[in-house]
C-alpha cells in the first residue's frame, strides 16, 4: 500500500510499506540471546560438570571425549565453566543497561523539554562525566576500597546514564518544536503526559537502541575488570576471569582462553546486531520521523 | 516599447532547438520491478526562449531537470534521449557528463540554504566554478569573480569573503545563480529558483535570471508549481502531471484558454489577486503517484469530466486540431472536443466576481490585541519579533494578519494561544487578560481553550506520528472535557465536519495526505469547539490543487459555525478570497489595516505596495519595473 | 573568532578545567580515607608495624593536621609533582611514573594513528561503495571489533601470532625505535579495534549524510571534477562530526591501554595502574589518577579548540543570516 509520502525538498517520495521480513542473520542473533538467558538463568545445573570442581590429576587436557572443551589449570571443566559464566556476564549488563535506560530517559525528557536551569544543570553533570574514563575510575576506586563485581556494576551504571541522558535530551530537543507537541500544549494536556505519551513513544528507537549498545558494551567491560582483577573473585566462573587464567596456560589449552573470548565476542555481537535491527524497525513504523 | 506580452520569441533566435528532450522516462529501480516517476516526457529549448515546466508535488519535474543534467540520486535510471550538441546524452559516461555539465547545461537549484557548501567562502565557491582558472593569475581571479557578481547583481565586494551562511537567502541565491553561470552554458535549468525566497526577493531573483538570459542569449528551462511565474516567465509552458505531459503550449494561448482539465483546473485552483470569487474552484481528491495511475490517463480519478475511454489506456501527447485553436498546441485530453465549451463555462462561472460589503466593525472584539510588544534575546542580541502590535478580532470575523517570515506574524499567533508570554501591552480574549496564560488559574486557562484555538502550518508534522487519528482527537476532546461520553461516536463526528470518513480514526497520520492531515488538526481544534480559530499558514505547504479544498472547508465551517478566524498568511491572493478586514505586518510592526478589498485595492504603505507588486503576474512589466 | 575571541575562549575553558582538576585532585586525595583501616595501615602495606615507623608516616603524611590542611599540603606537593614514595618499592613514585611513560605514549600514539587512519579510511571507503560487498564487509568487520574488548582482541592476536604463525613478539616492550614499533603492534593493533570500529561508524554515517546534501548536487552539477567534489565538499564536511569523536577516542584509547598493557605485559603507564591499585599502593595510586585526568582534560580541549577551528559556522557565529 503506497501513500503519499513526505515531501523532501520539494521531491515528494513515496513510502512504500512492505511487511519487513527478519532477516536469517536476526534469527541467529535470537538464538544466541535466548541461549544467554537460559544459560544465565540455569547455566549451572545444566552443565555437565560442577563448575567448581576441581581435578587435579587431569590438568590442562586438551578438548576431547571427556571434556569438550578441555580443563583448565586446577582440572575444572572448561565448558562447564563457561556455561556458569554466563549468569555473570549478563546479569551485571542487564541491571546497567535498564537502569540507564530508566533514570537516563528521565533525566533526558525534563533536560530536553522543560529546558532552562534543570536543562543547564543536568546537561553541566553529563558533561562532567562525559570525559571520565569509566574503567580508570573503577579501577582506582577498587585500588582504594576493594573489588566488588556489584560495586564495578554500580559505577558502571552511574557512568553510563550520562551517555543516554545526552542521546534522549537530542531526540527531545528535536520532537519539542513540532507542531504536535505545541498543539498538545494549546489543548491543554499537562505537561507530564506531553512528555511521557507524546514525545517519548518517538524518542523510543533511540533510546531503545542505546540500550543495547550499552549493554553489550558493558558485557566487555565487566569482563575487563575481572580480566584485571577488579571484578568478579578469582574463583568464579566469570569469562573475564577465566580468561586471565587461560593467559597463563596459553600453550597448553589454549581452548580454555579462546572459549571465554568467544563466548564475549559473540555476546556483543548478537546484542549489537539486534540493537541496530530493533531501532531500524521502530523507526520505519514512523516513530521519530 | 509594444504593450503586448512580454513573451514574444526573439526573432533573431536560431530556430533549431538547442536541447531536446524526446520520450525521456524515469524510474526507480526495486526489487521486482520499477516505479515510474516520469512517463515519456518530450519538449525542446532553443536559443534565446524560455519553456516553464508546470507541476505540482509529485509531478516528476525536479527528477526531469536532474534526468537531463544526469544528476539522478542513485536507483533511479532514465530512458529515452536528450539530444544535445548532435548526440544523446543519456547514453554517455560520467566522464562526458563533466564536460556537459556546467560548461553546456546549468542548473541552479531549490533551496540556496543548501545548495552552497557550507565550508568555503563564497569567493572560493565562485572561483572552482570558473572555467581555466589555473591559468589565471591572483589578481585577474579576483577580477573575475567581481565580475560575476557584479552580473549577479552583487557589487560588495567583502560578500566573495563571506561564508554562505552570513549571507541572506536572496544573496545565497544570487551567488548560486553566478556560479551555477561561471562556465558559460548555453541551457540553464532553474529548479524553483525563487520558491524558498520571500515574496519581494522571488521577483528580483526571477528578473534577475530573464536579464542574464536575454544578456548572454541561453535557452532556460524554468520549473515551478507556479502557473503565475510561468505565465510571467515563459514563452511555452509544458504541465506535467503525476509523471507525464498532459498539455503543451504557448504561455499567452495556455493562459487565454486551457485544452486540458487539469491545466484548467490548476489555473482555477490559483486565486485570482486582484478580485475575490465566489467560491474557490477546487480539484477534488489528491495527487497519485505515477505508478498509481499507469494504464491510463493520470488526471482521470480527479477529472469531472472522465469516462471510459480514458480509463482505457494512456492519452498521448497530441496536437490539438481543433477551430480557433493556433498550432503548436498539445493536450493529452482525448474528449477535448466535447469538452471544451463546457470548460469555458466553468470558468466563467469560477471567476465571478464575489460582491462583499462588509459589516462595519465593532469597538473591541473577541480577541483584543493592545500595543503587544514581544522580545527574544538571541546571543547577546535582543530582537522585537513583535513590536507595539495592536489589533482586533471580532466575533465570527475573518480577519487576515500578512507578513513574510520575519513579520512576527508567527509570534504573535503563538501569543494568541498562550504559547508565548508578551513582554509588555494586553492581549485580551472575551474580557480575560490573556497576556501571561501562566498566571492564569486552571479554570480560566481552560475556558480560554474553549475560545481560541490553532491550527499550524506544517500538515507533516502536526500530528503525532505513532498515534492514531482517532487516539489523537479522542484526547483532543478528553483533555477539554473530561466528562466527555461517546467520544467514539464525537470522534466520528470531528471527521464528519471536516469531511472525512469515520474511518479513517483507525489510520496513522503517514497513511493520510497532506491535505488530509492538515484536515484532522483542523478537526483536533474544533474538538474544544473555540469560537475563532488562528490559523498560522494553513495552506503554504500545500499543494495549490489542495489548497482550495482546504480553504473552502475553512468558508465553510464560518457559514455553519460562526466562527472566527485570524488567517495569517504571506499569500496576498489566499487573503483576498477568504478575509474581511485585513492588517500587514512587517518587522514586527503593523503597517497598514482595513477592510480586505480597500487595502487591497488601494494600498497606501509602500511595502503594502511593494507586496502587491511582487505577486507574479504575466503583465508587461512585471519583471522590468524600475524599483529593482 | 578574532583573537581577542580566542583567547577569551581558551581562557575560559582552562578556568573550567582547572575547576575540575581541582575536583578531581580532591576526590583522589580522599580515597586514602575512603579505604577501610585506617590510613597508617593503609600506607603500611605489607611493612611492619613499628613504632617508628607509625611515627615516621604521621610526619610524613601530616596525619595529625586537620583534613583540609593535609589536602592542601598535598596539593601544594602534587602541583611540584612530589607524589611521595611507592609503598612497593620506597622509590620515588615520579621517578617510576617517568620511567614508564615512554612506552605507554608509543603505544598510545600508535593506536592513535591506526585509528585514523583506518577508521576514516574504512568509512570513507564504505560510503562511497555503499551497498555494495566492500560496505557489507567493513560495515560487519566494524561489527565485531565494537564488541571485542581490547584485552579479548590481544588475546586473540597472541593465539594467532604466537601459535599459529611466528610473526609478532607477542611480549614485552622491545628496544629501539623499529623494535619498538615491531613489538608494540599487536598491542596497538588490540587497542585500536574499538576506536575503529566507532569511527568507521561514524565516518560512514557523516559521508553518506553528506552524498545526500544538496551542495555535492550543485557542485557536481557545476562540472566539477570528482576529486575536488570529493575532498573539498564531501570529505571536508563529513570531518567536522567525526572531530568531534575524538575526545571520546582518546577515552577509549586510555581505557583500553590498561588492559592492553597487562595483557601484553608491557612496562607501561597502565600495568603500573593495575599494579598499585591491586596492591593498594596509595600514592602511586593518586598520581597516576592525577596524570591520567590533565592528559583527559588536556586532550578535550585540544578536541574542542579543533572542532571550532574547523567548522567556520562555529568560529563566526550565527552571522546575519536571511
Amino acid at each position: 500500500m503506497a501513500s503519499a509520502g513526505l515531501p523532501v525538498a520539494g521531491i515528494r517520495l513515496v513510502t512504500v510499506r512492505r511487511r519487513a521480513s527478519v532477516p536469517w542473520l536476526m534469527w541467529i542473533c535470537f538464538g544466541i540471546a535466548l541461549l544467554l538467558v537460559v544459560l544465565a538463568l540455569f547455566g549451572t545445573t545444566l552443565a555437565p560438570y560442577n563448575p567448581s570442581a576441581q581435578n587435579l590429576s587431569d590438568v590442562l587436557a586438551r578438548p576431547g571425549g571427556a571434556h569438550w572443551l578441555g580443563t583448565d589449570s586446577l582440572g575444572r571443566d572448561v565448558l562447564s565453566r563457561i556455561m556458569a559464566g554466563a549468569r555473570s556476564a549478563c546479569l551485571g549488563p542487564v541491571v546497567i543497561a535498564g537502569g540507564s535506560m530508566l533514570l537516563g530517559n528521565l533525566l533526558g525528557l525534563l533536560a530536553g523539554y522543560r529546558g532552562g536551569r534543570i536543562d543547564a544543570i543536568i546537561m553541566r553533570w553529563v558533561d562532567l562525566m562525559w570525559s571520565i574514563p569509566g574503567l580508570l575510575v573503577i579501577i582506582v576506586v577498587a585500588g582504594a576500597v576493594g573489588a566488588d563485581y556489584w560495586l564495578a556494576v554500580g559505577l558502571l551504571l552511574i557512568l553510563t546514564i550520562p551517555f543516554d541522558t545526552r542521546t534522549v535530551r537530542g531526540a527531545v530537543l528535536e520532537q519539542a518544536p513540532r507542531p504536535y507537541v505545541e498543539a498538545a500544549r494549546t489543548l491543554g494536556v499537562a505537561d507530564w503526559r506531553i512528555m511521557i505519551f507524546h514525545i517519548w513513544p518517538n524518542v523510543l528507537p533511540v533510546a531503545v537502541a542505546n540500550a543495547f549498545l550499552n549493554f553489550a558494551g558493558s558485557v566487555g567491560f565487566l569482563a575487563g575488570l575481572s580480566f584485571l582483577g577488579f571484578g568478579a573473585p578469582v574463583s568464579s566462573p566469570d569469562w573475564g576471569v577465566q580468561l586471565s587464567q587461560g593467559l597463563q596456560s596459553l600453550f597448553q589449552n589454549p581452548i580454555g582462553m579462546l572459549a571465554p573470548g568467544a563466548m564475549i565476542v559473540l555476546t556483543a555481537t548478537s546484542v549489537n546486531l539486534i540493537g541496530d535491527w530493533v531501532y531500524e524497525q521502530l523507526s520505519s513504523r514512523g516513530a521519530g520521523r | 516599447m509594444s504593450t503586448t506580452q512580454v513573451n514574444e520569441p526573439v526573432v533573431t533566435a536560431a530556430v533549431c532547438p538547442v536541447l531536446e528532450v524526446d520520450g525521456l522516462s524515469v524510474e526507480r529501480l526495486r526489487r521486482g520491478g520499477a516505479d515510474t516517476i516520469v512517463t515519456s516526457v518530450s519538449l525542446s529549448v532553443r536559443a534565446g526562449e524560455t519553456i516553464g515546466i508546470v507541476g505540482e508535488s509529485g509531478s516528476g519535474k525536479s527528477m526531469t531537470a536532474r534526468a537531463i543534467t544526469g544528476l539522478l540520486p542513485p536507483g533511479l535510471v532514465a530512458r529515452g534521449a536528450v539530444r544535445y550538441g548532435g548526440r544523446n546524452l543519456l547514453t554517455q559516461r560520467e566522464s562526458q557528463w563533466q564536460a556537459i555539465r556546467g560548461g553546456e547545461i546549468g542548473l541552479v537549484m531549490q533551496d540556496p540554504f543548501t545548495m552552497l557548501n557550507p565550508v568555503l567562502r563564497c569567493g572560493r565557491i565562485l572561483e572552482e566554478s570558473l572555467p581555466d582558472r589555473r591559468r589565471l593569475g591572483r589578481a585577474q581571479r579576483r577580477a573575475e569573480i567581481a565580475r560575476r557578481l557584479a552580473e549577479v547583481g552583487i557589487t560588495d565586494e567583502g560578500v566573495a569573503e563571506r561564508y554562505p551562511f552570513q549571507l541572506s537567502g536572496g544573496m545565497r541565491q544570487r551567488v548560486a545563480i553566478a556560479a551555477a553561470l561561471a562556465r558559460g552554458p548555453r541551457v540553464l535549468i532553474a529548479d524553483e529558483p525563487s520558491t524558498a525566497l520571500d515574496v519581494a526577493t522571488q521577483r528580483e531573483i526571477l528578473a534577475l535570471i530573464k536579464d542574464i538570459q536575454e544578456a548572454r542569449g541561453m535557452g532556460l528551462i524554468l520549473i515551478t508549481h507556479d502557473l503565475r511565474v510561468a505565465f510571467a516567465m515563459c514563452d511555452r509552458i509544458y504541465v506535467l502531471y503525476a509523471g507525464s505531459l498532459v498539455e503543451a503550449a504557448p504561455a499567452a494561448e495556455l493562459q487565454a484558454e486551457p485544452l486540458h482539465p487539469y491545466s484548467h483546473g490548476l489555473l482555477l485552483s490559483e486565486p485570482p489577486a486582484d478580485h475575490r470569487v465566489r467560491e474557490l474552484a477546487v480539484i477534488p481528491g489528491t495527487v497519485p503517484s505515477p505508478g498509481q495511475v499507469a494504464g491510463s490517463c493520470t488526471f482521470a480519478p480527479r477529472c469531472r469530466w472522465a469516462a471510459g475511454t480514458c480509463r482505457e489506456s494512456a492519452p498521448p501527447l497530441v496536437e490539438v486540431t481543433l477551430p480557433e485553436v493556433a498550432s503548436g498546441r498539445l493536450s493529452a485530453c482525448v474528449r477535448l472536443a466535447e469538452i471544451r465549451a463546457d470548460m469555458r463555462a466553468v470558468r466563467e462561472q469560477a471567476e465571478l466576481e464575489a460582491h462583499t460589503a462588509p459589516a462595519g466593525r465593532a469597538e473591541s472584539g473577541l480577541i483584543s490585541v493592545r500595543d503587544v510588544r514581544k522580545v527574544f534575546r538571541q546571543g547577546g542580541r535582543t530582537v522585537a519579533a513583535v513590536d507595539g502590535v495592536s489589533l482586533e478580532v471580532g466575533a465570527g470575523e475573518s480577519v487576515g494578519l500578512v507578513g513574510e517570515s520575519g513579520s512576527g506574524k508567527t509570534t504573535l499567533a503563538r501569543l494568541l494561544v498562550g504559547l508565548e508570554r508578551a513582554t509588555s501591552g494586553d492581549i485580551t480574549i472575551d474580557g480575560t487578560s490573556a497576556s501571561d496564560w501562566a498566571a492564569l488559574s486552571p479554570s480560566e486557562r481552560r475556558r480560554l481553550r474553549g475560545i481560541i484555538q490553532i491550527v499550524f502550518q506544517d500538515p507533516y508534522s502536526s500530528l503525532n506520528p505513532v498515534r492514531t487519528i482517532g487516539a489523537t482527537l479522542a484526547e483532543a476532546i478528553t483533555t477539554h472535557n473530561p466528562r466527555a461520553r461517546g467520544v467514539p461516536a464525537q470522534v466520528g463526528d470531528l471527521l464528519a465536519s471536516v469531511g472525512l470518513p469515520a474511518a479513517y480514526a483507525q489510520r496513522k497520520p503517514f497513511a493520510l495526505s497532506g491535505g488530509e492531515r492538515q484536515r484532522v488538526a483542523i478537526a483536533r481544534a474544533l474538538a474544544a469547539r473555540p469560537r475563532v480559530l488562528v490559523c498560522d499558514e494553513p495552506v503554504s505547504a500545500l499543494d495549490v490543487s489542495v489548497q482550495a479544498q482546504i480553504l473552502n472547508l475553512l468558508a465553510a465551517l464560518r457559514a455553519d459555525r460562526g466562527i472566527g478566524y485570524l488567517f495569517i498568511t504571506h499569500d496576498l491572493s489566499i487573503v483576498r478570497q477568504i478575509t474581511d478586514y485585513l492588517y500587514v505586518m512587517r518587522r514586527g510592526r503593523l503597517v497598514e489595516s482595513g477592510a480586505t478589498e480597500q487595502v487591497l485595492n488601494g494600498p497606501r504603505d509602500p511595502y503594502t505596495i511593494q507586496l502587491i507588486e511582487s505577486v507574479p503576474s504575466p503583465e508587461a512589466g512585471w519583471l522590468t519595473t524600475p524599483e529593482r | 573568532m578574532t583573537s581577542r575571541g580566542w583567547l577569551l575562549f581558551i581562557s575560559r575553558r582552562l578556568v573550567v578545567l582547572a575547576v575540575l582538576l581541582v575536583l578531581i585532585s580532591f576526590a583522589v586525595f580522599t580515597l586514602l580515607y575512603v579505604s577501610p583501616g585506617s590510613a597508617i595501615n593503609a600506607l603500611l602495606g605489607t611493612n611492619p608495624r613499628t613504632p617508628g615507623e607509625v611515627r615516621f608516616l604521621t610526619r610524613e603524611y601530616h596525619l595529625n593536621r586537620p583534613f583540609l590542611d593535609q589536602f592542601w599540603l598535598w596539593a601544594s606537593q602534587a602541583v611540584r609533582l612530589h607524589f611521595g614514595n611507592s609503598i612497593q618499592t620506597s622509590l620515588p613514585v615520579t621517578s617510576e611514573i617517568t620511567a614508564r611513560l615512554p612506552t605507554t605514549i608509543f603505544l598510545g600514539l600508535y593506536a592513535f594513528v591506526l585509528i585514523m587512519v583506518f577508521g576514516v579510511g574504512g568509512g570513507i571507503v564504505a560510503a562511497l561503495n555503499r551497498r555494495r560487498l566492500a560496505d557489507r564487509g567493513i560495515v560487519a568487520a566494524a561489527i565485531v571489533a565494537l564488541s571485542t574488548p581490547a584485552f579479548v582482541g590481544g588475546v586473540g592476536l597472541i593465539w594467532v601470532f604466537a601459535i599459529l604463525v611466528h610473526l609478532f613478539p607477542v611480549y614485552g616492550p622491545g628496544a629501539g625505535f623499529v623494535d619498538d614499533l615491531w613489538h608494540l603492534t599487536l598491542p596497538a593493533i588490540a587497542l585500536a579495534l574499538t576506536g575503529m570500529a566507532y569511527l568507521v561508524r561514524h565516518t560512514r554515517a557523516a559521508m553518506i549524510t553528506v552524498l545526500d546534501q544538496d551542495y555535492v548536487t550543485f557542485a557536481r552539477a557545476r562540472g566539477l571534477s570528482r576529486a575536488r567534489v570529493l575532498l573539498t565538499y564531501q570529505l571536508r564536511n563529513a570531518l567536522i562530526p567525526v572531530v568531534t569523536m575524538s575526545g571520546l577516542i582518546l577515552s577509549y584509547v586510555i581505557t583500553g591501554a590498561v588492559l592492553v598493557e597487562d595483557t601484553f605485559s608491557l612496562p607501561g603507564i597502565g600495568q603500573l595502574l593495575v599494579q598499585s591499585a591491586t596492591t593498594k599502593d596509595l600514592p602511586m595510586l593518586q598520581a597516576v589518577a592525577m596524570l591520567v585526568a590533565v592528559v583527559i582534560v588536556l586532550a578535550n580541549l585540544l578536541a574542542d579548540v579543533t572542532y571550532i577551528a574547523v567548522d567556520p559556522r562555529i568560529r563566526l557565529g550565527r552571522g546575519s543570516g536571511g
